[in-house]
């Protein structure tokens, strides 16, 4: 069969399916593209934290910086801040920021803070990011062309107003066909693959590959292609989560970086927007009842965002699987987001997940049906690896821990832990993380990422020969002086920008 | 207005300063005075000429950027096409003040006025959360004692000019492209004819004080004149 690929057909509207179509559409513009999404399911919208990935999406498929901050309601994410993790002391607080020097430089500098007695904060020593981070500051001027910055950065957002934006760039401006139905069922072809997709009034959408964003549903993945669910709660424990937005002051300071608080079963996420914190509880329902949730919750608001009325927030519950499909990709059909797995957001990785799952595809398209199962075997085999990396990698989040309660315990039971992590331990006790360690082409979570989390955890840098030259601190700590002084902060910078937005909009 | 404060932490502490070129921040000028010190890097990009003050009949040196009051023809949008600017101008908004007594240090004014102080939130900070001075102040800080060194330097050059009678008044008539006569009146510069007949004696006290070189840098530069025209003709067809 060497029928031509011609017509992509997306199931599902939230941020994975209109992102797709937009970067499909911008990508493969010989494509047809349609997105069929039902009108009336509420899209999950928590996927609030991106990567610096989205500034390269974004500039792909031709939205402006300045549109997307003021539309979407968002802020410039540097990193993310893990407070408490250690031993949940009133000083345990480490940075993973977004800007990386080169590794060479990376393991000099570790070094050199290493043999100074390891006094501040291990990035500090690393990325002037910290020190901008620690001040509230954008990482970039507005003078600076779009997407440009003085320091690696990503976005914090409001969710459902990014995949509203996403719908209109691509309906409007990328040729994209919504269809607003009910999927009913599927019509086969003779191998298996999706033929049609049957819609609830029974008229028939033929397609020739088909992009499961349904979520975790998985209608077509699972529910048709009878992909297998691999569960990663043995090492992943938590599956519930609490989540609230609470209204910020006027002209308060806008964090620069997600704030991840440990606490006695899971974790807090807190995601400043310029008119709200995102906050959310997340927690492992065998080790913490949903009302002692709902208590940390609500005492982490009370004491974080001051002036709050903490007895009125509602909080949503959410519950959620950990784990992935076996296979990502069967026949003609590809889960992109959620449909492909779901992990805690520790480090936001699933709005990346459905950039690299783009990336991945318009870079290998397959023009015809028989190079499709080449391409797809590929995909998987590729994605099979992110998904273990991810696990691993947030697992790092808890092994080094001290903290004393019987989850934390738990997380640190040998049994837990991924026997490829445990043997990168035993490594980099000798040696730094390297790109040994992490060889592949766009690693998700390369060595800097590892050391961040590592040192910042307090496993000290091995030493091995690397010149340990104060000076080379030094000319950080010159750089983030220099930073420090000349970026704006975020909040006049967003607010600034939004002013400009809204008098745009007044017809003159 | 000028506006004239001593800078200090407890009033300028978050004070933010617009240092990219514009004409919003007061660039659009024809010339900026020039140190005898800086015209190795001066004369590289602009015509230096001279200007003898009307009241005090004292000579200065000045680069010029166009033909006309507030035309600055380096002036881009937000970009200055030349390496190199003028530390009189570059310094902007801030000023060397003299204390009263005699023999103190100078100090850092700046002027509050200048629209280079910033009330947007954009712009690079003067002094830290800690009330340090910033890389940038530190920076503004050398170039303001370069300025003074080089205001107090180039005393002697100027006596100099005027003992070997070396100054004589220059005009420029150039027809642009579309027709228009473009004159610039007012100015002085080097007597080349009388530089020329200079004996040795007075050649080698002339370089013996580093003011020769300096003589021919000024010389060199109204090549720039041509660079200049250059300018304002690409202006012109721009409209």
């Amino acid at each position: 069969m060497s029928t031509a690929v011609q017509h992509i057909v997306i199931v599902g509207g939230g941020t994975a399916g209109w992102l797709s179509a937009c970067v499909l559409a911008a990508r493969l513009p010989d494509k047809r593209i349609t997105l069929v999404e039902a009108p009336d399911i509420p899209t999950i919208g928590v996927g609030e934290g991106t990567w610096p990935t989205m500034r390269e999406t974004l500039a792909t498929i031709g939205i402006p910086e300045s549109e997307f901050l003021a539309t979407c309601d968002a802020a410039f994410k540097q990193g993310s801040r893990f407070d408490g993790w250690r031993d949940g002391s009133a000083a345990d607080s480490y940075l993973h920021p977004f800007s990386a020097p080169p590794a060479a430089e990376m393991r000099a500098l570790a070094s050199a803070w290493q043999t100074g007695g390891a006094s501040g904060p291990f990035a500090a020593a690393i990325t002037p990011q910290h020190a901008v981070c620690a001040a509230h500051l954008a990482p970039r001027q507005r003078s600076m062309p779009d997407y440009a910055g003085a320091l690696n950065y990503g976005y914090h957002l409001d969710a459902g107003k990014f995949a509203a934006l996403l719908m209109r760039h691509a309906t409007q401006r990328l040729g994209v066909t919504r269809i607003a139905a009910q999927v009913g069922g599927v019509t086969c072809a003779a191998n298996g693959d999706i033929a049609a997709l049957v819609l609830q009034d029974g008229e028939q959408l033929p397609g020739d590959l088909f992009l499961d964003c349904s979520g975790q549903a998985g209608i077509l993945i699972a529910g048709q292609c009878g992909a297998d669910w691999v569960d990663r709660s043995d090492v992943s424990f938590n599956d519930r989560a609490l989540a609230v937005q609470v209204p910020v002051e006027p002209g308060s300071p806008i964090a620069a970086q997600t704030i991840g608080t440990a606490h006695e079963a899971g974790w807090l996420w807190d995601i400043g927007l310029p008119a709200r914190r995102g906050i959310g509880c997340v927690y492992a329902s065998r080790f913490l009842s949903d009302e002692r949730a709902d208590e940390i919750l609500r005492a982490y608001v009370a004491a974080r965002v001051p002036g709050t009325d903490v007895a009125a927030l509602t909080p949503r519950k959410l519950t959620f699987r950990t784990g992935h499909r076996d296979r990502f990709w069967i026949g003609n059909c590809l889960a992109v987001g959620l449909s492909a797995g779901f992990i805690e957001p520790l480090e936001a990785s699933a709005i990346v997940l459905i950039e690299l799952s783009l990336k991945a595809l318009v870079e290998n398209v397959p023009q015809t049906r028989a190079a499709m199962d080449i391409h797809a075997a590929r995909f998987n085999e590729v994605f099979r690896y992110r998904w273990d990396r991810i696990v691993e990698f947030l697992k790092l989040h808890y092994v080094l821990s001290a903290r004393t309660e019987p989850y934390w315990q738990a997380q640190r039971a040998a049994e837990t832990i991924p026997a490829r992590l445990a043997e990168c331990l035993t490594l980099w006790r000798d040696q730094s993380p390297s790109a040994w360690d992490f060889p592949r082409v766009d690693e998700m979570f390369p060595a800097a990422s590892q050391q961040y989390v590592l040192h910042g955890m307090g496993f000290p840098v091995p030493l091995s020969g690397e010149d340990p030259s104060p000076a080379r601190l030094a000319e950080v700590a010159a750089k983030a002086r220099a930073l420090a002084a000349a970026l704006p902060t975020a909040r006049d910078y967003l607010d600034r920008l939004a002013a400009q937005s809204a008098a745009a909009r007044i017809p003159a | 207005m000028s506006q004239h404060q001593i800078l200090n932490p407890a009033e300028h502490g978050q004070l933010r300063i617009q240092t990219e070129a514009g004409a919003e921040y007061g660039d659009n000028v024809m010339a900026s005075l020039v140190m005898p010190a800086e015209f190795r890097e001066a004369q590289a990009h602009y015509p230096i000429v001279l200007r003898r003050d009307a009241e005090t009949g004292k000579l200065a040196a000045l680069a010029l950027f166009g033909f006309e009051a507030g035309e600055n023809l380096y002036l881009e949008g937000g970009h200055w096409d030349a390496r190199y600017t003028p530390m009189a101008h570059a310094v902007q908004p801030f000023l060397i003040g003299r204390p009263a007594e005699d023999g103190s240090a100078p100090q850092v004014h700046i002027d509050m006025a200048s629209p280079r102080v910033s009330s947007t939130g954009e712009g690079v900070r003067v002094f830290d959360d800690a009330g340090s001075p910033t890389p940038y102040l530190e920076t503004i800080a050398t170039m303001l004692g370069d300025l003074d060194y080089g205001w107090h330097d180039g005393a002697d050059f100027f006596i100099a000019l005027e003992a070997y009678g070396l100054v004589e008044p220059f005009t420029l008539e150039v027809t642009l492209d579309n027709g228009a006569v473009q004159s610039l009146v007012g100015f002085q510069t080097i007597h080349e004819e009388r530089l020329a007949s200079l004996d040795g004696e007075a050649l080698e006290a002339l370089m013996g004080q580093g003011h020769l070189a300096r003589i021919y840098m000024i010389l060199a530069s109204l090549a720039q004149f041509g660079n200049l025209v250059t300018r304002k003709n690409r202006r012109i067809a721009l409209g």
